[in-house]
């Protein structure tokens, strides 16, 4: 079935044309006998070189060299005398066969050509009218599904075939589709050569596989399934790989108009959780400050005194889970700046209500200084201070030191309470949502670990936990020490 | 003496009344302004000598208020905020606020920072420049002999971290930006190099402070800079 529109014009080259040659002479014999009645026989012989154009005009170059050589041919025999014979009486009739022969051959290859170009020329204009439907329609194309439209109804007739247009998922995988062979395709996106019928890869499969190449990467497979064996010739072969290109930079505009639209999504999506977040901070924040403001002013009784303890403790759970809400959030942005350790230690035990409990700090103070974001960092430490608060009793002794180990700094905080419950896995406290011993009466979600392991991994560092001996639970933060800035350094004075 | 005057600017309802409470308890006279219009009105009508003003109002930036304020008033002003607007903070403080509380805070927070304020606007104020010298815990500075002596022992110094000290102590107590901070002692331009400030920050602790990383006088305010805290009363 060729469809009317198919661009192969490479009709295969018939042996029935000579027939029509021999026939169309046949018929000149016959019409030159009964012209020979009025006419003279020089007249005649111009008939047979208009045969010879026409045929050559109409069936092509063989054709018209065969119509030549039948026309000479049967003027010789059938008129020259003595007729009914190929012998010539005359020898000058010779001369008149030569030049026959050769304006008519002339003439008939001189024809022939000027059909061929026509020929040439319409299918020309029909590859320049089809490459421009198929730029138009896939320029209009949002999204891939176009594209494989495109490829399935237009170019496949085009070709005289079936196309279809094979897209990798977001693995970089083809789906197999009931249509041809999906390891071909896969084997063809990744190394971005073309395989099957007519290539050098696999000649003998059905269908051709043709990469999708754009200057990145290959986007896609074109699978083309024709009904002939015939190989394309050059112009069709051009047009196709045109084909390809467009297709290939269809698809890819497509891709970037998706990632734009995400991009722009996420963007979107981000600015409302933060103005949420702002709002549930400013909402759930204010709230608490007239508790704790007006409990305040009830005097230094016990009821006073507890409203404000868990007014204090509601805030920093409230800290927590806008600091966890906001580090959930994708592509956290650290804000970091070289800060002194201790003074980072400090601020966090000033914010934090340690009680009676001693509190022994060792940081050398020549520790370089090193790069945080200070308001999470001070979250971690905060929470550790707010553990151990929560954790060990009032007269407790806490231990902040801090050292050099190598290329990383070291900072470790233990105390000698209790440590953590027998039997469960201290490094799993950091586990969203994990608390030491189930319902405890201590308040809290096992948030705060599970947020400040959060922190100290966006800073590339780690913390683990351990039991310390005799007794006590020890936390241990370990951070990338790096080269701080230098600083002029002033004159001695 | 006169009862202080004092202008809070809240637009809740619920924190204007205890604010006005609080320092009601603390025989302070209390006017209350619940947006930015109302504010500026009171700043102007009301001559209070201390202001206590909330960042977010509904009707205009608190920053602006501020700033206009500024233009004609130097009656300290205390700003309330959120513990995650860092440079919301360093922003006020540097259009002219004196300090800051984060919310939520407890009223001995709050007391004692107007107070300190109050005080600190009478010694500028009143008397003009206070003495040359000085005190806090148990260190003495006299700005005058650029001397500085800790339990009657003399502490040397080296320039910066005198110049540096000297700036906390004429800031009697305000909170002072690193912007301000290196202007101030270093010149404009090392105004963006925060760790200047943080290395001579630990070396002042440790020369001065008891317990370096618990410091009781040279207090952080983390990423917004640094005060001196427990300023004795000059007597």
């Amino acid at each position: 079935m060729i469809s009317h529109s198919a661009l192969v014009p490479l009709r295969p080259f018939r042996y029935r044309v000579l027939v029509y040659a021999t026939a169309a002479c046949a018929t000149t014999t016959g019409v030159a006998a009964l012209l020979l009645r009025v006419f003279d026989l020089s007249n005649v012989v111009m008939l047979f070189l208009l045969t010879v154009m026409l045929v050559a005009l109409r069936w092509g170059r063989a054709a018209g060299a065969l119509a030549a050589v039948v026309a000479v041919g049967s003027f010789d025999f059938f008129f020259v005398p003595p007729v009914w014979s190929f012998h010539v009486s005359d020898t000058q009739y010779l001369f008149t066969f030569f030049l026959m022969l050769v304006v008519a051959l002339v003439t008939g290859q001189l024809a022939a050509r000027l059909r061929a170009e026509a020929v040439s020329a319409a299918a020309g204009e029909r590859r320049a009218n089809a490459l421009a439907q198929v730029a138009t329609d896939l320029s209009v194309a949002v999204r891939d599904e176009d594209i494989a439209e495109v490829c399935t109804s237009r170019i496949g007739p085009l070709f005289d075939g079936k196309a279809s247009l094979l897209l990798p998922d977001r693995d970089d995988r083809i789906a197999p589709d009931g249509y041809g062979n999906s390891g071909i395709a896969q084997w063809v996106l990744e190394m971005g050569q073309p395989a099957g019928h007519g290539t050098a890869t696999l000649p003998a499969h059905g269908a051709t596989y043709l990469p999708l190449v754009t200057p990145l990467r290959t986007r896609g497979v074109l699978m083309l399934e024709r009904s002939s064996t015939q190989a394309l010739d050059a112009d069709l072969a051009g047009l196709l790989r045109a084909f390809q290109s467009l297709i290939a930079l269809a698809i890819e505009r497509v891709h970037f108009v998706e990632v734009a639209h995400e991009a722009q999504l996420r963007m979107e999506g981000e600015r409302l959780r933060n103005a949420l977040l702002s709002a549930v901070s400013h909402d759930l924040r204010t709230p608490l400050t007239a508790i704790r403001g007006m409990a305040g002013m009830l005097g230094e009784g016990d009821v006073a005194q507890a409203i404000v303890i868990q007014a204090d403790r509601m805030q920093r759970q409230i800290v927590n889970l806008l600091d966890a809400a906001r580090l959930q959030g994708e592509g956290v942005r650290l804000d970091l700046q070289w800060h002194a350790l201790d003074e980072l230690v400090g601020a966090a035990l000033a914010a934090t209500g340690l009680g009676r409990r001693q509190i022994v700090v060792d940081i050398p103070p020549d520790m370089p200084l090193v790069q945080l974001d200070a308001i999470l960092f001070e979250r971690v430490l905060a929470n550790l201070f707010d553990n151990a608060a929560k954790y060990t009793p009032d007269d407790a002794t806490l231990y902040v030191c801090a050292e050099l180990a190598g290329a990383n700094l070291v900072l470790r905080i233990e105390d000698d309470g209790p440590g953590f419950p027998a039997g469960i896995d201290v490094n799993a406290l950091f586990a969203e949502f994990a608390r030491g011993t189930r319902e405890s009466a201590v308040p809290g979600v096992g948030l705060g670990l599970a947020l400040s392991r959060r922190i100290v991994e966006a800073h590339g560092g780690s913390i683990s936990a351990s039991r310390r001996e005799p007794h006590g639970a020890c936390f241990e933060v370990i951070l990338a020490a790096e080269e701080p800035p230098t600083i002029d350094l002033e004159e001695p004075a | 003496m006169n009862k202080p005057r004092i202008l809070v600017v809240e637009d809740e309802a619920d924190i204007r009344r205890f604010l006005r409470l609080a320092l009601e308890h603390e025989e302070m006279t209390v006017f209350e302004a619940g947006d930015a219009l109302r504010a500026r009105i009171d700043a102007a009508s009301r001559q209070p000598d201390l202001i206590v003003l909330d960042l977010g109002l509904p009707d205009d930036d608190g920053k602006a208020v501020i700033r206009d304020v500024r233009g004609w008033s130097s009656a300290p002003i205390i700003v309330l905020s959120a513990r995650d607007r860092e440079s919301e903070k360093v922003a006020a403080l540097e259009a002219g606020a004196d300090d800051y509380l984060a919310k939520p805070f407890g009223v001995p927070e709050l007391v004692a920072r107007v107070r300190a304020q109050l005080r600190r606007a009478n010694l500028t104020g009143d008397r003009g420049q206070a003495s040359a010298s000085v005190r806090f815990g148990d260190i003495e500075v006299n700005l005058a002999t650029h001397e500085v002596h800790r339990r009657g022992d003399i502490v040397h110094l080296t320039p910066i971290e005198f110049r540096l000290l000297a700036a906390l102590v004429r800031g009697q107590g305000r909170v002072l930006t690193y912007r301000q901070l290196l202007t101030d002692v270093w010149g404009p331009g090392y105004a963006t190099r925060a760790h200047y400030v943080r290395v001579y920050m630990a070396n002042l602790r440790q020369k001065l402070e008891e317990q370096p990383a618990q410091p009781r006088h040279l207090v952080t305010e983390l990423q917004v800079g640094y005060r001196l805290a427990g300023i004795a009363e000059s007597s």
